[in-house]
C-alpha cells in the first residue's frame, strides 16, 4: 500500500479533456446536498435558536418577550436537568458500551464462511428492523414479572425489573443492546470482510498470536467503520426517548429527552425547551468532535 | 507444525459456528415470541408458561384489517348465525365490526402500510443514490472546508426530532406540505443523507484509487470510472446503507405523527395504538408488527449477498 | 391562446368553487384512538344521513393526543373544526384563543338544565365562560373481584383479622384493609392495582381522588394560594394512604394507567382495581374478561371525614376558533345536544352527560357498572385547568411519584416540595404575588 498513490487526485491536473470537467463533476455531487441539507436544517436551528432567548409558548396568544440567557440560567442552575443529564450520560455509556461488544464480538464470530451465512445475518438484523415503539411495547411484556419470558427463562421468579430504581436503566439498555448491536455487527462485518487476507496468511507465517493479529491487523482495519457505528449510536442514544419513555417511569431513566419532551410538547414552554435543545446540541457536538478527531487520526494510521 | 495450526483453527472454526447458533437464537427469541403472538388466541398471550404449541389462528389480522368496537354482552344468537365466518371470530373476541350501511368499515392498517411502502422506498432511494453521490465527491475531490462541511452534514442528525418537530412543523404548513408523501419523502431523505454520506464515504474511501486512474489512462471519462469501476465495486456499501436507511424511514415515528394526518399517515403510529376499550390487544399489535416487519426482511434478504460479498479490491490490493 | 388561457381559468376557477362547496359539507372531529371515537363516528354517521353533511372522527393515539391537538391549535391549523378535549385544555384552549366562546349557545339552549351541573363546571366552563360541551362523561371508579369477596371462608378470615364484615369498601381505611387481606404474593394474588404512571396524569389522577376524599384540596382554584392547601395535614394524610396501597399493587407497578390496571382485573392479578367508567365494558364481556361474571364495581370511596369524590375523566367538545366551518359546526352542536340523540349516544356506548338521560332507569341499568358510573358523576372533581396546567402536573409527578414508587422521603416533604413549585409557577405567570 503506497500511501503516495491514494493522495487525493489533483483537480487542475486531472481536469480531463474527455467528459465533464472533474470540478464540475464535483460540485454537481455536492452542492446540491448540502444546499438541501440547509434549507432544511437552518430554519428549524434558526427558529430554535431566536426562542431560546425569549419566554414563549407556543400554546399561549401572547407575543414572546426577550429575556436574554434567563432560560438557559433557570436550566443550568435546576437540579432535576442535571440529574436527566447524569442518567443520559449513564444510558449511553452502558448502552452504547454493550451494543460496540456484542455488535463487534458477533461479527468476529460471523467472519468466516459457514452454511445459510446471508441467511442467518439477516436473522440476526431483524431486531433492528422494527420500530422502538413496537419493541418497547414488547420488552415491557417481556419483562413482566407476572407473565413475561424473560423471567420465566431465566428462572428469576417475580423479580422486578422496570419498577426497580436500580435495575431500571439497565433493563432499558438490555433492550436497547438488543435492538442495536445488529447495526455495530453489520457495519463491523463489512469492515472485517474488507480486510486482505493475505495479511493474516502473513501473520500466519510469522507464527503470530491471535492477539497480535487481532490488535495489529484486524481492529486498525476496522476501526474507521466501527468509529462511524460508534458515532452514529453515540448521537442516537443521546437522544434516546422512545424505550425509557414506555418501558419505564422511574427518574432513574428519565433520560435529557424524556424531559425536553415534556417541556416542548405537554407544557408548550416553547422557549425553555428551544434553550434545552440547544444545551443538548452543543454537549452532542463537542461528544461527535472528540470521537471525528479520533477517526481522523485512525485513518491516518 | 502447519497441520497442528489448521486443526487448532478447525475446532476454532467450529466454536466459533456453535457461538453463532446460540446468539442467534437468543436475539431471535423474542422475534419469534412477537410473531408467535400473531397467531395466537388472545387468550394465550400472556401465559405463564408460554404457550407453545397452539392451533394457529388468523383472528389477528381480520382484527387488525378491520375497525372494532368492544361488546358489552355477547351478541344476540340470530346476529351471531347470520354473520360471515370471519365475523364471528370477531364477536368470539368481545367485539363487533363497525359498518357505514352494509360496508365494514377496514382500519387505517392498509392505507397506512402503503403509505410507508411509498414514502420509505422512494426516500431510500433519494437519500442512498444522493449520498453515493456526496460522498464521492468528498472521496476524491479537494473541497475547500471539506472537514466543516462534513461535520455540518453530521450535525443535522444531532437535533433530537421533538426539538425539530415544530419548526418543521410550521414551515410543512406555510408551504403546504403537511399530510402529503412528498414531504414525508423529502424530509426522510434529509434525515438520512447525513447517514448515507457518512457511510459510503467510510466505503468509498476503501476503495483503492488505482483502479480509477488506470480506467482513466484507458480512456474512460471520469464519469464513466464512477459508473464502471466505482459503483460496482461500492456495492457492499451501497446495499448496507440501504438497509439502513429503510429501516429508518419504514419506522420513523415522530414526524410521521406531527407531519401527516389523514392522507399519508404511516403505519408506525397506528400498530403499538390499538387499545379499544381498555385493553392492550398483544396478538392484533403482533400480527401489525409481523406483517410490518416482513418488508424490511425481505429486502434485508434480498440485499444479503451484497452484503457480505466484502469488497474484492480489499481482498486483492497490495 | 386567449380562448385557452380563459378556459384554464374558468377551470380553475370551477375547481375552487367546487372545492369550497365540497369543504362546507365536511366536518372533522378530532379525538383520541379509542372505542368512544368509534362510537360517536356511528353516531355522527346519522346526522349525515340527515342533513347530508359528512362528518369525519379523525383519531390519534392516546399518548399523543394532547401534543398533537395543540400542535395545530398553536400554527392556527383549521385542520379540525371540533374537537373533543380534555377538561384540562380549557385554560389554554380559551386563554389561548383556539376555542370558541360557547356562552351565548349554553343561554339559548339553556344547557345549564341539560346537563349534569358537575359537568358543566369541569367540562365546560372556565373564567365564567363556557367553551365546550359536555360529551363524553367520565370519572374514577373501581372493579372488583366479586367472587373473592364473597367467598365464605374469606368473608370469615377477614372478619376475624379485621373486626368488621369483608364488602364493598366504604371508606379508604377499609379499602386499604381489603388491599391488605387479599395482597398474597406467594399465590400470585394482589391486594390493589392503582395508577402509577407518571408520564402525563396518570399517578396524579390516582392521588388527586384520595386527596379529594379525605378533604383536602390541591389549591384554591379561586386565588391560587397552595400554600398550606397543597401541603395540608388532610394531602399529606391521603398520600401517605396512596403510598401504603402501592405496598399492595402487583410486582413492577411503577408505570401503569387504564391499560395495566384492566389486566390486573383479566388476568386475575388484584382484587380491585381503580379504572375510568370509559376502560369498564371490556371488564363486562366474558369473551375479553374471563371473570366478568364475577366483576363488580364501587364508586370511589369516602375519605375517613366522610368527604367523597372521583376524579373526572373525560372530555368535552369544542368549536375550534380557526375552522373554516364554524357555521356548520354550531348546527352539529345543535344536533348532537337533543335529547334522542344524547339517548342515542348513551346506546351506542358513549358516556352522556345528558341529565335527564343519564337519570333514566334505562340508562343506569343498561350495564353492570352504569349505576356507580352515574353516582361516581355526582362526586367528580378536577385538576387545575390552568394553561400551565401540564407543568403542574410535571411537577407533582416528580415530587410525588419517588415518594410513592420509590419509597424516597416523606408525604410531608414531597408536598411541602410541591407547595413551594406551584407558587413559584403561579408567581411566573403573575397569578400569584
Amino acid at each position: 500500500m503506497t500511501t503516495a498513490a491514494l493522495d487525493r487526485l489533483d483537480p487542475q491536473a486531472r481536469a480531463a479533456a474527455r467528459g465533464w470537467s472533474d470540478i464540475k463533476i464535483r460540485n454537481m455531487f455536492i452542492i446540491p446536498t448540502i444546499l438541501f441539507l440547509i434549507v432544511f436544517n437552518i430554519f428549524p436551528l434558526l427558529y430554535s435558536l431566536g426562542y431560546s432567548f425569549t419566554d414563549f409558548r407556543a400554546s399561549v396568544n401572547a407575543p414572546a418577550s426577550f429575556i436574554g440567557l434567563e432560560n438557559y440560567r433557570r436550566l443550568l442552575s435546576d437540579p432535576n436537568i442535571w440529574r436527566n443529564f447524569t442518567v443520559t450520560a449513564k444510558y449511553v455509556i452502558v448502552s452504547v458500551g454493550g451494543q460496540m461488544i456484542v455488535g463487534f464480538g458477533v461479527a468476529l464470530l460471523l467472519n468466516r464462511a459457514f452454511p445459510f451465512k446471508g441467511f442467518v445475518t439477516t436473522l440476526l438484523l431483524l431486531p433492528m428492523m422494527m420500530s422502538m415503539a413496537v419493541v418497547g411495547l414488547f420488552w415491557k411484556l417481556l419483562y413482566d414479572p407476572s407473565w413475561g419470558i424473560i423471567n420465566y427463562a431465566l428462572g428469576l421468579g417475580r423479580f422486578d425489573w422496570l419498577s426497580n430504581p436500580d435495575m431500571a436503566l439497565y433493563a432499558v439498555a438490555i433492550t436497547d443492546i438488543w435492538m442495536w448491536s445488529p447495526f455495530v455487527m453489520l457495519l463491523s462485518l463489512a469492515g472485517l470482510s474488507a480486510v486482505p487476507k493475505h495479511l493474516y496468511e502473513a501473520a500466519a507465517i510469522d507464527r503470530a498470536s491471535s492477539w497480535y493479529t487481532f490488535t495489529r491487523i484486524t481492529l486498525p482495519l476496522v476501526s474507521p467503520l466501527l468509529l462511524i457505528a460508534l458515532i452514529f449510536r453515540t448521537m442516537e442514544a443521546f437522544k434516546s426517548f422512545d424505550l425509557p419513555f414506555i418501558m419505564s417511569g422511574q427518574p432513574t431513566t428519565e433520560v435529557i429527552a424524556i424531559r425536553l419532551y415534556k417541556m416542548a410538547f405537554q407544557e408548550w414552554q416553547t422557549g425553555l425547551s428551544c434553550a434545552l435543545a440547544y444545551i443538548m446540541l452543543i454537549v452532542v457536538i463537542a461528544i461527535t468532535n472528540v470521537y471525528i478527531k479520533y477517526l481522523n487520526r485512525v485513518k491516518e494510521r | 507444525m502447519a497441520a497442528v495450526q489448521t486443526s487448532r483453527q478447525r475446532l476454532a472454526n467450529r466454536l466459533a459456528i456453535a457461538a453463532v447458533i446460540v446468539v442467534t437464537l437468543i436475539f431471535l427469541a423474542p422475534i419469534y415470541w412477537i410473531g408467535s403472538t400473531a397467531f395466537k388466541p388472545r387468550a394465550l398471550a400472556t401465559t405463564v408458561p408460554p404457550t407453545v404449541l397452539f392451533q394457529p389462528e388468523i383472528t389477528p389480522f381480520i382484527k387488525l384489517f378491520t375497525k372494532r368496537v368492544q361488546l358489552t354482552r355477547p351478541v344476540e344468537e340470530e346476529v351471531y348465525e347470520a354473520a360471515p365466518w370471519w365475523e364471528r371470530r370477531i364477536y368470539d373476541g368481545g367485539e363487533r365490526v363497525l359498518r357505514v350501511g352494509d360496508s365494514v368499515q377496514l382500519s387505517g392498517y392498509p392505507d397506512r402500510f402503503k403509505n410507508s411502502l411509498i414514502v420509505a422506498v422512494t426516500s431510500t432511494l433519494l437519500a442512498v443514490s444522493m449520498g453515493t453521490l456526496t460522498a464521492y465527491g468528498f472521496s476524491r475531490f479537494r473541497v475547500p472546508g471539506e472537514q466543516d462541511w462534513l461535520f455540518f452534514i453530521l450535525s443535522t442528525r444531532m437535533l433530537p426530532p421533538v426539538v425539530v418537530a415544530i419548526p418543521m412543523f410550521l414551515m410543512y404548513r406555510a408551504v403546504g406540505m403537511t399530510d402529503t408523501h412528498i414531504g414525508l419523502i423529502i424530509l426522510y431523505t434529509a434525515f438520512n443523507l447525513s447517514f448515507s454520506v457518512w457511510l459510503m464515504k467510510g466505503f468509498i474511501d476503501e476503495i483503492p484509487k488505482e483502479y480509477e486512474e488506470a480506467a482513466l489512462v484507458d480512456g474512460y471519462t471520469r464519469m464513466q470510472a464512477f459508473f464502471k469501476i466505482v459503483l460496482p465495486e461500492a456495492t457492499t456499501g451501497i446495499a448496507a446503507t440501504a438497509v439502513f436507511c429503510f429501516i429508518t424511514a419504514w419506522n420513523e415515528y415522530a414526524f410521521a405523527l406531527m407531519l401527516t394526518n389523514r392522507d399519508a399517515q404511516t403505519a408506525p403510529p397506528f400498530i403499538p395504538a390499538q387499545v379499544g376499550s381498555g385493553l392492550t390487544d398483544w396478538t392484533a399489535i403482533a400480527a401489525g408488527t409481523f406483517l410490518f416487519l416482513l418488508p424490511v426482511a425481505i429486502f434485508t434478504f434480498l440485499l444479503r449477498n451484497h452484503l457480505l460479498r466484502g469488497m474484492s479490491f480489499g481482498a486483492i490490493r497490495k | 391562446m386567449r380562448m385557452k388561457l380563459t378556459g384554464v381559468l374558468a377551470g380553475i376557477g370551477l375547481v375552487l368553487s367546487s372545492g369550497t362547496s365540497v369543504f362546507a359539507q365536511e366536518l372533522t372531529i378530532f379525538w383520541a384512538e379509542w372505542d368512544p371515537a368509534n362510537y360517536l363516528q356511528e353516531l355522527v354517521n346519522e346526522y349525515t344521513a340527515e342533513t347530508g353533511v359528512t362528518v369525519r372522527v379523525e383519531t390519534t393515539p392516546w399518548a399523543d393526543f394532547q401534543t398533537k391537538a395543540f400542535a395545530e391549535f398553536n400554527a392556527h391549523g383549521d385542520a379540525y373544526d371540533l374537537v373533543v378535549g380534555d377538561s384540562q385544555w380549557l385554560g389554554a384552549g380559551s386563554e389561548g384563543g383556539h376555542f370558541v366562546d360557547l356562552t351565548e349557545f349554553f343561554e339559548k339552549h339553556n344547557l345549564h338544565e341539560v346537563f349534569v351541573p358537575a359537568t358543566i363546571k369541569y367540562y365546560s366552563e372556565y373564567n365564567g365562560k363556557y367553551w365546550a360541551i359536555p360529551t363524553e362523561g367520565d370519572a374514577n371508579g373501581w372493579a372488583y373481584r366479586k367472587d373473592w369477596f364473597e367467598d365464605p371462608a374469606e368473608k370469615a378470615a377477614f372478619k376475624e383479622k379485621y373486626g368488621y364484615e369483608l364488602d364493598v369498601p366504604k371508606d379508604y381505611k377499609q379499602l386499604r384493609d381489603i388491599a391488605e387481606f387479599f395482597h398474597r404474593p406467594d399465590e400470585g394474588r394482589y391486594g390493589i392495582a392503582i395508577y402509577t404512571d407518571n408520564s402525563y396524569d396518570g399517578l396524579i389522577m390516582g392521588v388527586e381522588q384520595t386527596i379529594f376524599s379525605y378533604g383536602g384540596e390541591l389549591g384554591d382554584y379561586g386565588t391560587y394560594q397552595v400554600q398550606g392547601i397543597t401541603n395540608s395535614p388532610e394531602n399529606i394524610e391521603a398520600l401517605e394512604m396512596y403510598r401504603e396501597l402501592y405496598q399492595f399493587t402487583p410486582p413492577n407497578w411503577g408505570k401503569t394507567f387504564f391499560l395495566e390496571n384492566n389486566q390486573a382485573i383479566t388476568e386475575g392479578l388484584a382484587a380491585m382495581s381503580m379504572n375510568y367508567f370509559a376502560f369498564f365494558p371490556a371488564l363486562a364481556n366474558p369473551a375479553t374478561n374471563p371473570h366478568a361474571e364475577n366483576t363488580g364495581y364501587f364508586v370511589n370511596p369516602a375519605g375517613p371525614g366522610g368527604a367523597q369524590f372521583a376524579a373526572l375523566g373525560g372530555q368535552g367538545m369544542s368549536i375550534v376558533s380557526y375552522s373554516q366551518n364554524k357555521e356548520e359546526a354550531f348546527k352539529f352542536l345543535e344536533w348532537f345536544i337533543r335529547e334522542d340523540v344524547q339517548q342515542k349516544w348513551g346506546a351506542l356506548g358513549g358516556y352522556t352527560c345528558h341529565a335527564a338521560v343519564l337519570e333514566s332507569e334505562e340508562f343506569r341499568k343498561a350495564t353492570p357498572f352504569n349505576e356507580a358510573f352515574y353516582q361516581s358523576m355526582q362526586i367528580v372533581k378536577d385538576f387545575w385547568a390552568v394553561p400551565e396546567y401540564a407543568e403542574l402536573l410535571s411537577q407533582m409527578n416528580n415530587r410525588v411519584y419517588p415518594y410513592v414508587v420509590g419509597g424516597q422521603g416523606t408525604a410531608k416533604e414531597a408536598l411541602d416540595g410541591l407547595a413551594a413549585d406551584w407558587e413559584e409557577t403561579f408567581k411566573r405567570y403573575g397569578r400569584l404575588n
